[in-house]
């Protein structure tokens, strides 16, 4: 240690081993006096830290050896890759006899197979793909055609992957995805990676046939030049076996591919080519008899928990080698999956991505949202929903086809001002195209992340109404002109501000009903949170009507037609079958609203006393970001209290919301004949409303007030609309 | 923040036959001979790691609000519940970090009442909410902090380390200023229970 010359030097106890002399800059002089005085003045316990040692310091803090937290704890026994290699728990070939030789690379291919679904279920890739040691040295694998060409094709893949999900930077609370420092990604030459498994490939089918060929005509002997084994029994069986994993990665790398190109032109091919994965899929599951039987029975695990169709552990692989390349956080535990859970798990990726390759290309704003939301019902992983992303956001436009702003005056049925240059410029366009792309890349990520960050945006679609509303009314005054009298300006205008209130109610509408899937109502909140998705279904319906109308208007005004205009005539305009779907989620949630209502005030049920705070309080916290917003306005826990107060059983009753929800079902199945996803949606939502009404019927025949009487609420039917249970004990 | 730096799983509540009605005493954290009795039970119940740092971080910068529960009978520590509070985006903010009641101790009280305690302390030092997470599989602490008034505000996508989502929960305490409910005006009857809790 360096101190000046005033530094004060304490008395030393003899002579210290080894200062180095002093020099023309400073005096070195013993300071361990000096610290000891320091310690001595610790009490015992105390911490030294600094201003900034916050909680997010202490908690990054590791104990070394600690194996709960140190991630490099060494636990393999090696310390390097190169040393497990010299060791040999990686041989190539795999075995000197051919035949297990074949086996155990079959082995590593299921295993990595196993790990590619753990890394997408959300491990980071050095824990799953890359514990495999021939992956991290391609080179000593390039002689064994087999295992090289499978290696280079699952490597590309995972990269494309990788590229797929951070472009689509859907992937905030999953990001140890993309973590892949220090792995040996980018190999060379992996361009070629299909020429390489397709030579393979081509050998391996030629054996096949050959294998075929001969047992028609009884030869006993294999072509030694190109058979995979020694022994001739064994050859079809291993043909088969390899073919269908090498084709499955053939098809799905061309899935990756095609789905990455511009404007969605891949889609149709990537189609053709998820078929194909999927028929590989059931023929390496058909394989695994085969494999099973070859498998030494001694070696094998159970078959829930194990990772090869063979049953057997797999060759050249080390858990540990990578776990120093995390970043330094604790360790996760990481149980790779099961091969039949992986084969599951491709399947229904290759099933999500198939809804998307199936997609249209709508310009319909309307119906993108809708899309995006049926999509996430099935709650795709991570790599498809960054599909979906990448394909409806691409430089700026949706599709990487059609600008936002046209996206826009298409959703207003204004088709003579697509590609007007003064509407694309205009500053509220050109913000809410910015909010309609956040929108759709929102819609995107998980649920969980979704729903937060969709009541963040809440306050940035409010804003934008609030600023159009003013501007409106600064350009136009306060004049309420009939249509016929407006200018062209002022409709775009007010047709921009209803579209935007619309769309932030279907956002406020999607944000409350996101948390009943994420299960962040307990049920004596049911009845505030349906009393307000009731307020807010109410306020999209009368949004929607609007915008409606007015575009009723704009297409009439298009025709020409100079017939009245009457005020009558624009009120017969039928309403589209999604306003009277939505009058089923109003009738639905008020319904709701009032029998919980009525339950708490008249048999005591459903109410949550605390002692440290009340109802209210819980009530400002889960609308805090609607209140924030406004939405709607005036809208506060005064007026969901004095609706509340005023629900009677009776008026429940004499209301019946969910005999009126049967009335309007049928001429709903009519109009979405065609439609078997709102079809579904139509059974479920008539299903809630039968056994409410029955669940209705019997409460108040047993009166509310019986002590008795047990109700609870249940989402069998949907996943948003509870169903009455009522018990009597 | 990183998922390393979350934490608090709080104990299952269970009914347990073998919990006598021994008594229990509760004290708030005294000085260093608390430290390992603190560290030891957290170590054993929670999956979360938590370095040395962090129990002194929480410990000697609000040691009112890490409370230990004894068995009076035998001297034993049974629970402990630590925690803390500061400046959180513009609002004074308790959380709660880390709570656990041994198991055969569990289904007395004693977890409801080292919160509660805790939180009656942050509240008379003028915080304006309470916050913590808990694993969404966690149904007895849920229950536990559902009752105390707590609201799962958020869902935490894979939160803990053995990849389990948690629920932020939190509690927001009445402000007087308010408190001016024109239903209340109106002569309506209103819960009032927390004018008279005990814990006020």
């Amino acid at each position: 240690m360096e101190a000046g010359s005033s530094a004060p030097a304490g008395p030393a106890p003899g002579p210290p081993p080894s200062i180095p002399p002093s020099g023309d800059q400073g005096v070195w002089a013993d300071v361990s006096p000096l610290i000891a005085a320091a310690c001595a003045d610790l009490q015992d316990g105390e911490l030294v830290h600094g201003e900034n040692f916050s909680l997010f310091a202490a908690m990054s803090a590791l104990e070394i050896m600690d194996p709960k937290m140190d991630s490099g704890i060494e636990r393999s026994g090696y310390y390097s890759i190169d040393e497990a290699i010299e060791d040999g728990i990686a041989p190539v070939p795999l075995s000197l006899d051919r035949t297990l030789d074949i086996q155990r690379t079959l082995d590593v291919i299921d295993h990595l197979f196993s790990c590619e679904a753990t890394w997408h279920k959300g491990h980071t890739l050095a824990q799953t793909v890359f514990t495999c040691i021939y992956l991290m040295k391609m080179e000593r694998i390039s002689s064994h055609a087999v295992l090289n060409s499978f290696c280079r094709i699952l490597r590309a893949t995972c990269n494309s992957v990788i590229s797929v999900v951070s472009t689509a930077r859907t992937h905030e609370e999953e990001d140890l995805f993309t973590m892949s420092f220090g792995l040996p990604l980018n190999g060379e030459g992996d361009d070629k990676c299909l020429s390489v498994l397709n030579s393979v490939e081509e050998t391996i089918s030629r054996q096949l046939r050959a294998c075929k060929s001969q047992a028609l005509s009884k030869k006993k002997t294999l072509e030694e030049f190109e058979s995979l084994q020694d022994n001739p029994e064994l050859e079809e069986g291993y043909c088969r076996a390899l073919l269908c994993r090498l084709r499955f990665r053939k098809h799905f790398h061309h899935v990756v591919m095609c789905m990455r190109k511009p404007q969605g032109r891949g889609l149709d091919l990537a189609r053709k080519h998820v078929t194909s994965c999927l028929a590989e899929l059931s023929l390496m599951l058909k394989s695994q008899e085969f494999l099973k039987s070859r498998s030494d029975i001694t070696s094998q695990k159970g078959d829930e928990s194990c990772t090869t169709a063979s049953g057997c552990c797999p060759i050249g692989f080390d858990v540990s080698l990578n776990s120093r390349l995390l970043s330094p956080a604790p360790p996760r535990a990481v149980q790779i999956l099961a091969w039949s859970d992986a084969i599951r798990y491709f399947e229904k990726l290759l099933h999500d991505l198939d809804i998307i390759c199936a997609l249209s290309l709508d310009p319909v704003l309307e119906n993108v949202l809708h899309f995006i939301a049926q999509f996430q019902k099935s709650v795709p992983d991570l790599v498809p929903r960054a599909f979906l992303q990448t394909l409806l956001v691409q430089d700026g436009k949706l599709y990487g086809r059609d600008l936002f702003c046209d996206v826009i005056s298409r959703a207003l049925s204004l088709p003579d001002i697509i590609g007007d240059k003064e509407f694309q410029s205009n500053e509220f366009v050109v913000q809410l195209g910015q909010l309609v792309i956040n929108l759709l890349k929102i819609l995107c990520t998980n649920t969980a992340w979704q729903r937060r960050k969709l009541g963040k945006s809440l306050q940035d679609w409010s804003t934008i109404s609030i600023q159009l509303e003013l501007a409106l009314k600064r350009e136009f005054g306060e004049t309420r002109n009939v249509l016929a009298d407006e200018n062209m300006c002022m409709r775009v205008s007010k047709q921009l501000l209803v579209w935007s209130q619309e769309h932030t109610y279907w956002i406020a509408s999607r944000f409350l009903i996101l948390g009943f899937e994420l299960d962040l109502y307990s049920p004596s909140e049911y009845c505030m949170v349906y009393w307000y998705m009731h307020v807010v279904f109410i306020k999209l319906i009368e949004k929607m009507q609007l915008r409606i109308l007015a575009s009723n208007e704009n297409s009439r005004r298009k025709g020409k037609k100079k017939k009245d205009h009457s005020k009558d005539s624009v009120r017969d305009t039928p309403f589209p079958p999604s306003c009277l779907l939505l009058q089923c989620y109003v009738l639905l949630s008020e319904g709701l609203s009032m029998l919980l209502a009525a339950l708490r005030k008249e048999s005591k049920s459903f109410q949550s006393p605390s002692i440290f705070n009340t109802e209210q309080e819980r009530f400002m916290q889960h609308f805090d970001l609607l209140q924030k917003a406004q939405i709607p306005e005036c809208i506060t826990y005064y007026s969901f209290k004095e609706a509340a107060a005023q629900a009677y059983m009776a008026d429940v009753m004499k209301y019946n919301f969910f005999k009126e929800i049967q009335k309007i079902i049928p001429s709903l199945k009519g109009s979405f004949a065609s439609e078997p996803e709102k079809l579904a949606e139509l059974r479920q939502i008539e299903q809630v409303a039968e056994h409410n009404r029955i669940a209705l019927n019997i409460i108040n025949h047993v009166g509310a007030s019986d002590p008795k009487l047990r109700v609870s609420f249940e989402f069998t039917h949907h996943p948003h609309f509870a169903v009455a249970v009522v018990k009597r004990s | 923040m990183s998922a390393a730096v979350m934490q608090g799983t709080a104990p299952v509540e269970r009914r347990d036959s073998s919990s006598g009605g021994a008594e229990i005493a509760y004290v708030s954290y005294g000085g260093e001979q608390h430290l390992p009795l603190v560290m030891s039970l957290v170590d054993a119940e929670l999956s979360e790691p938590y370095s040395i740092f962090t129990y002194r971080y929480f410990v000697y910068l609000w040691p009112q609000l890490t409370l230990l529960a004894f068995d009076a009978k035998d001297g034993k520590c049974v629970g402990t519940v630590v925690c803390k509070m500061g400046e959180h985006r513009g609002a004074f903010r308790g959380y709660i970090a880390m709570l656990v009641v041994l198991k055969p101790y569990r289904g007395r009280g004693i977890a409801t009442e080292l919160v509660t305690r805790a939180i009656r302390v942050m509240m008379e030092s003028g915080c304006e909410e309470v916050t913590l997470e808990a694993e969404v599989t966690n149904k007895g602490a849920l229950a536990l902090y559902g009752r105390l008034g707590f609201i799962r505000a958020k869902r935490l996508y894979r939160y803990y380390l053995n990849g389990v989502d948690a629920f932020r929960l939190k509690l927001l305490f009445p402000r007087p200023d308010l408190g001016l409910d024109p239903m209340m005006m109106l002569g309506d009857e209103r819960d009032g229970q927390h004018m008279d809790s005990p814990y006020l």
